[in-house]
């Protein structure tokens, strides 16, 4: 049986003559996916087409085979944060977890159970009883979350979710996101680390001006961009050898030595040949220390497809 | 394709009903209203108006207690009919109103103020129950200060006067009521409206005051300028005591009947409660 996808079939959504999104087709697995993209590109439009808040002038979203058409059922499988500070200023972080599940559905002494469970994911039992007005930015994008994944959903969508965090339980949140998608569920997200994005997405969809760039996992992303070369970072003690000898492989297209002299920046668009031209330096007896891919991560794959709208 | 094991137990527990839902808003609302000092204080003053009333009926019903005391002439003024409803009426709406321009702006304007209807929306919550949950919390409210002591000060009434005094003045029962739902109903919109459009508390709460006096200095000035009566329709405290006065049986006021003025009054509901509607979007476009 095929993983449970949150499926968009060429949606377009514009705000008068504003473009939200546009022909959009998109199959999204389980798993942490990240959204990419400038400013206006499109991100929170397809987050809001997920959530059921605005509707497709085009096309149709199907969100793990339930249309945002019918909220009734959408909204117990699918948590959501805004990026915003949402949170009433004079409820205490408990009641307003506790309203978010009330809402849904539950029975008050299941949502205050549910409640503490959840503000106990985001470290955030201590505060629970301090009203949201006193917390730090930090705490207050906890407590989104934290009202957002409170009635244990398959999909979760959360709109800069990373925002205002310190490095610690910026970690942890990570960690927790991983620890979801590991469930099988789907956690969607939009930030504008990329260099975090790298590291805990398993998907990444870029986007610019309502349009998809590019979907999927980032290598497989980046092994269809053919009009850049691939880049790989050599580290080697004989570096001015090893440029010599890789000048004289055919599937080599450039080599920089480091500033530092540390090792080689090589260019390729041929993988496997560059592969065994290394192969070939290495039997010949030159210590190689490492090769590792300079420009398999969303830094690179923005810049490429998206270029200098950062 | 990686494959998951769904290792997680989503809640699958009973759920509450609708109805359930849309009160979950404003039990915490009127949480907030409560522990706030300026609406103790107001709800406290307002009381005293029916305190007063309570006492008049008091006295009214125990003739023994004036008797000789001044006559035919005192004996009509202390009477418990629709003049004594309407001067009740009359101060309590202004009571309702001073809540509604309190209580009201705390509703809409953080949360537009904030972002946080997509909080709301991606719940099992459409723009109507919402807009209904505000109204509840206002309705509520300002039931405290209208329904409620007009229900006590019934019941005292009856029970002093006996059925046979109901039997024969029910219609009062019908004016009191039906009369403060539809001010307190009215209210209620102009204050939710008022909240949508200006996020600063403070300066809502003087709109919704504002709404009422401009159209009330609006109504003379037509009045005065065209030499009509008709300009009394648009002010909701004299187009409203109109219908109360023709729903109590009483002499109708010169000017508008009491349907034209209802005509207006409903329109006027109408038309904030689309600008209300409309300006309550899930999702914010940034042009």
């Amino acid at each position: 049986m095929s993983a449970p996808q949150i499926v968009f079939d060429d949606v377009s959504k514009f705000y008068g003559d504003v473009l939200g999104v546009n022909r959009v087709t998109l199959n999204i697995p389980p798993g942490i996916t990240s959204l990419v993209g400038p400013n206006g590109s499109g991100k929170t439009t397809l987050m809001n087409l997920i959530a059921g808040l605005i509707r497709p002038d085009r096309g149709t979203v199907r969100v793990r085979g339930i249309s945002p058409e019918d909220p009734e059922h959408l909204m117990r499988v699918l948590g959501y944060a805004t990026q915003y500070d949402a949170a009433p200023r004079g409820m205490t972080g408990l009641d307003f977890v506790a309203m978010a599940l009330m809402l849904h559905g539950m029975s008050e002494s299941d949502a205050n159970k549910h409640a503490w469970q959840a503000l106990d994911r985001v470290n955030l039992t201590d505060a629970a009883k301090r009203k949201v007005g006193a917390y730090s930015k930090g705490m207050r994008q906890r407590v989104r979350l934290a009202q957002a994944l409170a009635h244990e959903p398959d999909v979760l969508v959360l709109d800069e979710p990373l925002n205002g965090l310190d490095p610690l339980v910026r970690a942890e949140t990570i960690a927790s996101f991983r620890e979801y998608a590991d469930q099988g569920r789907h956690v969607l997200l939009s930030s504008h680390v990329l260099q975090e994005v790298d590291v805990f997405s398993d998907q990444v969809i870029l986007i610019a001006n309502g349009a998809i760039m590019a979907e999927g996992e980032i290598r497989s992303v980046r092994d269809e961009i053919k009009e850049h070369p691939s880049q790989y970072l050599l580290r080697c003690r004989d570096t001015a050898r090893v440029a010599a000898l890789l000048f004289g492989e055919v599937d080599v297209n450039e080599v920089k030595v480091l500033e530092d002299g540390s090792g080689l920046l090589v260019m390729t668009r041929n993988r496997d040949g560059l592969a065994s031209a290394l192969a070939g330096i290495a039997l010949s007896g030159i210590e190689i220390d490492g090769v590792i891919p300079a420009d398999e991560n969303v830094d690179a794959l923005y810049e490429y497809l998206i270029g200098g709208g950062r | 394709m990686a494959v998951y094991k769904r290792g997680y137990q989503r809640y699958e527990g009973g759920r509450t009903s609708h109805w359930n839902r849309i009160l979950v808003m404003p039990r915490f609302s009127w949480q907030r209203l409560m522990g706030m000092k300026v609406t103790i204080v107001v709800l406290a003053v307002s009381m005293v108006w029916p305190l007063m009333c309570a006492a008049f009926i008091y006295v009214a019903n125990h003739a023994e207690l004036w008797q000789g005391l001044g006559g035919g002439g005192l004996s009509n003024f202390l009477s418990i009919d629709g003049r004594f409803f309407e001067v009740f009426m009359n101060a309590q709406a202004v009571f309702a109103t001073i809540l509604a321009a309190i209580a009201g702006p705390g509703l809409i304007a953080p949360d537009l103020a904030n972002n946080a209807l997509p909080l709301y929306f991606s719940r099992p919550l459409t723009r109507s129950d919402y807009i209904l949950s505000r109204l509840i919390v206002l309705l509520g409210m300002l039931s405290l200060v209208t329904l409620a002591p007009a229900l006590l000060l019934f019941v005292m009434q009856v029970g002093l006067a006996g059925w046979d005094w109901l039997a024969g003045h029910w219609i009062y029962a019908w004016g009191v009521f039906g009369g403060f739902a539809l001010w307190i109903a009215l209210v209620s919109v102009v204050a939710m409206a008022c909240s949508a459009y200006v996020k600063w508390r403070v300066i809502a709460g003087a709109l919704v005051l504002g709404f009422f006096t401009v159209l009330s200095g609006a109504a003379s000035m037509i009045n005065a300028v065209f030499r009509v009566d008709w300009g009394r329709a648009i002010n909701p405290a004299m187009a409203m005591n109109q219908i109360w006065r023709t729903m109590m049986a009483m002499e109708p006021l010169d000017g508008p009947t009491a349907v034209e003025c209802a005509v207006v009054m409903c329109s006027m509901g109408v038309v904030l409660l689309l600008a209300l509607s409309r300006k309550l979007r899930p999702v914010e476009v940034v042009k």
